[in-house]
């Protein structure tokens, strides 16, 4: 029987568990789906390295014979290595692809993992295993010839099978950020298939025990000066590209999911609370009648915790089925795995089970509380709270003031727990949208700050290593452009130690530095500016004096600080030529960049960038960031609707008799909806009003997570605010107007029926 | 004296599943204005179905309701509450005040619906409650809550008073008051009053008594020398 009654409470308020339903489901499934997202991407890559055992470190040098071998054999802490030649060839095709060879003694480590065709032989000299993205770019296939050239050489070899490999995750030009497997790919062959007897292999594939660190000092120590040098995983590109890429990811799928659970749960917890309590008269009917307090207490509690528990369980199954497949086609372009899909993790399950149990418990008590009063109070209707006339009803204003705000001001003032859920429930979804809008415009910002108010130049000319000073100067005059020299370095100040990078240029009007606020930043010839992130994570400011050195080189230099400079994607040092110089620094151009638009080749010049591509590239980078950014401000409504919709209907419920009785006075409907408008819109703007800082703060943190070399500030443009506020007010009148078929179609004489 | 309230046929059915109920089956019958009427009959004759198909606050199935000359049957929502607000004046059992606003609000509250200009003191003044003007109902005793509800359903002058068992949660002294009161508005405002009630001796002070049952109208009675209420055998 009590069976019977639960699904009939459950059908007569269908909305109010519809809506818990719909929040357990969606907190868990927007928790889940993003979570599952970037989960996904680690256990995708860490899968594709485990099985293709990805070396844990590379040793570069020019000599690696036997007796090199068995010297870091006796390291001790290396397991496994192997040896091969990596070289930089370029391909038979027309626009001079670069594919870089791997001539391998075997393949063990990062080992290729092939598509199609046949295995790697390591015996084979006359195949070769190539990039499957370079080979679709070009159109080849199994079994087609091709041909690369490289150092003196000429070798045209069968291509044996197609794949990828766990060095090659991402693989870009140095020149640019989006791969264009039209222009770059990479091949494994057998040191068999090299031109010449004897291999001067290169590069040492190490597997080894302990951390990079110790195994670093190890080398270091035993082998300093017969290597040239020591490349951990997390330093590789591919490796480290990948993991700023799930970087990002988590940055944003972690806060705002919990944000936005957090919601959720709130939302349940104080819809089961207030069905319960509603359910009082009933609960002491049923304990009068003789039911027992225990089942009584099943019977409540049941209710809630079957419909969280699926909504749950549905949410933490279909959330990653469905969201991250949004992400992955975008990413897939880029980066190189061979399996893209959203995996789950025990974190979502304790998350949900959290929200199950936390709703149990709340129903619990609420039942427990009115359960163990005697039955005799509580089939009476609890006694109202006497409220004696505030401070604003003894103003003389109070009786000129229209029904409309009275009522609504003495229901807020009496249902302080149900205003200030509302109130909390519009500040999440509030602070929400702020948030998702605010790094919509932080992403914005970003670009234009550095594509446009930093940088104007329309080409950069990236140069090639050991290209000749007078070759350069020859080009920079052809193409009325100006040197620079980037590179990446470390500083360190009282112990800390931050990486960042080092722009050196002389007086040009292409790169003009600014200051947060977007102000130019002049750096004289004899200053060294810092940037105003790389100082605050070092604690330092104008004045000071840190140490720092060109990675690669093992030379400490000491600078004061005369300037702080603002920049939203790379920290460190901007100086002139001549201050570098002073420092006892070598200046050696990496690029030269120029008003005019370059498509001319130059010896000497790798890749000519243009403004256009490298925004292009930025834009493509940034796709998933922006579907994210989407996805959030999507659930943010919906979360915002269901709220609001919810927190509305358990009002409505409580004030249905009052409605019904003006209703009977001979209030029309307008007035009735005008009245609940009223009350929705007060407890919106409040909620908006505190929103907007949490959403703020919430942003705050986002940023700060964003990675060292990213410089962003909370911030939302008017547009995007105005956007916010327009969409939390559209949406609680959209509320509200649900509620007015609801008026229109309440039953006067059923209303008012009971004595309840 | 005029008629001013007409029941032609009146039927009503309610659904439930296949099962179809009469709750008033072939309704005939006329009050006049300013008449004191007394509706009488066993639980689930149609009584309240009576009174709230008189107060617009439900639709007939068949038959014609004429209120002051109008069909009340063919009026459409907006009709309806513009019906309720100047013609009827409501008294429910459970008083049904609007719990957020004081005595005299609840009565002046009526401003907002009708077009009349209600002294709420001065109607409070007049059920006896002066003093209570600013007090909540909940800080109200049933018999006061009562009151304050015949004050603001009279507040706006209504053509008639629809009492549905105003006594019912009360106690009998308290109910002779509150009878008493009804009936005093009757004569000496004119406005036509109609009390549904199980308490029988009450007939004794009704200008006309209506007995219901089963839906329909068993008896009409009209007494022409009507008891005062606080002369009635309690
Ligand atoms: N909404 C409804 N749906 C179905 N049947 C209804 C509905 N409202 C009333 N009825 C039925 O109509 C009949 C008349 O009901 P009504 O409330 O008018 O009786 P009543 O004379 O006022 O009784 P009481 O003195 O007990 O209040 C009853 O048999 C009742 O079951
Ligand atoms: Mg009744």
């Amino acid at each position: 029987m009590l069976f019977k009654k639960m699904l009939r409470d459950i059908s007569r308020h269908k909305a109010q568990f519809i809506s818990i339903f719909l929040m357990a489901f969606l907190g868990v499934f927007v928790f889940a789906g993003v979570g599952g997202e970037s989960v996904g991407l680690e256990v995708n890559s860490d899968n594709f390295y485990e099985e293709t055992n990805l070396a844990d470190g590379w040793i570069y040098s020019g000599y690696i014979n036997d007796l090199f071998m068995y010297q870091v054999d006796c390291l001790g802490a290396t397991t496994q290595m192997e040896r091969q030649l990596v070289v930089d060839s370029v391909a038979d095709f027309d626009n001079d692809p670069d594919v870089t060879l791997h001539f391998v003694e075997n393949n063990t480590i990062s080992k290729f993992y092939l598509l199609e065709g046949e295995k790697l032989d390591i015996n084979d000299k006359d195949g070769v295993w190539l990039d499957k993205s370079f080979a679709d770019a070009k159109g080849l296939k199994v079994g087609d010839k091709i041909k690369f050239e490289f150092e003196n050489y000429t070798i045209e070899k069968q291509i044996r099978g197609l794949g990828y490999s766990p060095e090659y995750v991402y693989h870009a030009s140095s020149s640019s950020i989006i791969p264009d497997f039209n222009k770059i790919g990479f091949a494994y062959l057998s040191y068999k298939a090299f031109p010449e007897d004897t291999v001067p292999y290169n590069v040492l594939n190490v597997k080894f025990d302990g951390t990079p660190e110790n195994y670093n000092d190890l080398l270091d120590y035993h082998m300093g000066g017969y290597y040239s040098s020591f490349v951990e995983r997390s330093e590789h590109t591919s490796v480290s590209q990948f993991a700023d890429e799930m970087d990002q990811h988590s940055m944003m799928g972690d806060i705002f999911p919990v944000v936005f659970i957090l919601i959720a749960m709130l939302i349940i917890l104080t819809t089961m609370r207030r069905i319960i309590t509603h359910q009082r008269t009933q609960i002491g009917i049923l304990k009068a009648s003789g039911f027992k307090n225990h089942s009584i207490i099943l019977h409540y509690v049941s209710y809630g915790f079957w419909l969280v528990l699926v909504g749950a369980i549905l949410g933490l199954i279909l959330g990653p089925i469905t969201l991250p497949p949004l992400f992955y086609p975008s990413m897939s372009a880029t980066y190189k795995l061979p399996v893209w899909e959203p995996a789950w993790s025990m974190e979502f399950v304790y998350v949900a089970a959290l929200m199950v149990i936390v709703s149990l418990a709340v129903s619990y008590y609420s039942v427990k509380g009115i359960s163990d009063e005697k039955p005799a109070d509580t089939i009476r209707p609890k006694v109202p709270k006497i409220s004696t006339s505030g401070f604003i009803e003894r103003l003389s204003i109070w009786k000129r003031l229209s029904f409309n705000i009275r009522w609504n001001y003495r229901d807020a003032q009496r249902n302080k727990f149900r205003a200030l859920m509302t109130i909390v429930g519009v500040i999440g979804c509030s602070a929400l949208l702020v948030c998702a809008f605010g790094m919509y415009d932080g992403m914005n910002d970003l670009k234009d700050w550095e594509y446009t108010q930093i940088n104007h130049y329309d080409s950069k000319l990236v140069i090639e290593e050991d290209t000749a000073q007078s070759v350069i100067d020859d080009i920079a005059e052809d193409v009325n452009g100006d040197e620079i020299m980037e590179s990446a370095i470390e500083i360190e100040s009282d112990g800390t130690k931050k990486s960042g990078s080092l722009l050196v240029m002389n007086d040009t009007n292409l790169i003009t530095p600014t200051d947060y606020d977007r102000n130019h930043v002049e750096i004289e010839d004899d200053e060294v500016s810092i940037s105003e992130k790389m100082a605050k994570m070092l604690d330092v400011g104008v004045g000071d004096t840190v140490k720092w050195h060109v990675m690669g080189s093992d030379k400490w230099v000491k600078t004061k600080i005369d300037k702080i400079h603002a920049d939203p994607i790379s920290q460190g040092f901007i100086m002139s030529a001549d201050k570098l110089e002073d420092l006892d620094l070598n200046y050696t151009p990496t690029s030269i960049v120029t008003a005019e638009h370059v498509t001319q080749n130059y010896d000497g010049v790798k890749a000519a960038n243009s403004m256009k591509d490298m925004t292009a590239s930025w834009d493509e980078m940034t796709e998933a960031m922006w579907l994210l950014i989407y996805i959030l401000i999507f659930f943010a409504c919906l979360l915002a609707v269901v709220v609001l919709y919810n927190l509305g209907l358990l009002s409505f419920t409580e004030i249905e008799r009052e409605i019904a009785t003006l209703k009977v006075l001979g209030f029309k409907t307008r007035a009735l909806r005008k009245l609940l408008l009223t009350q929705n819109l007060w407890f919106t703007a409040i909620g908006f009003i505190f929103g907007l800082p949490v959403g703020y703060f919430i942003l705050a943190i986002m940023w700060e997570s964003s990675g060292d070399s990213f410089y962003i500030l909370p911030s939302i443009s008017i547009t995007n605010f105005l956007l916010t506020l327009v969409i939390t007010f559209a949406l609680s009148i959209l509320v509200n107007l649900m509620f007015s078929r609801k008026i229109k179609k309440l039953d006067m004489v059923e209303s008012l029926k009971s004595g309840e | 004296m005029s008629t001013i309230i007409e029941f032609k046929n009146v039927n009503k059915e309610y659904k439930s599943g296949d099962h179809i109920l009469k709750a008033m089956d072939d309704v005939n019958f006329t009050i006049d204005e300013g008449e004191f009427v007394v509706i009488l009959g066993p639980s689930g004759a149609g009584k309240s179905t009576l009174l709230n198909l008189l107060g617009g606050l439900d639709s007939v199935t068949s038959g014609q309701i004429i209120v002051n000359g109008n069909h009340v049957e063919s009026f459409n929502d907006n009709q309806l509450t513009e019906y309720r607000a100047s013609n009827v004046g409501f008294i429910f059992q459970f008083y049904n005040l609007i719990p957020n606003l004081t005595a005299i609000e609840n009565i002046e509250l009526m401003k907002d619906i009708v077009d009349v200009n209600i002294d709420g003191l001065s109607v409070l003044d007049s059920v006896g409650l002066k003093s209570h003007a600013n007090q909540f109902p909940a800080q109200l005793s049933g018999g006061e809550q009562q009151r304050v509800s015949i004050a603001r359903a009279v507040a706006k002058q209504p053509t008639m008073l629809l009492c549905d068992e105003p006594t019912g949660a009360l106690d009998s002294k308290t109910g002779v008051l509150i009878l008493n009161l009804l009936q005093s508005m009757s004569n000496d405002r004119n406005t036509t009053v109609i009390i549904v009630t199980h308490n029988a001796i009450l007939a004794e002070a009704a200008d006309k008594v209506i007995r219901v049952k089963n839906g329909q109208v068993e008896s009409i009675v009209i007494n022409e020398n009507p008891k005062k209420v606080e002369d009635l055998d309690w």
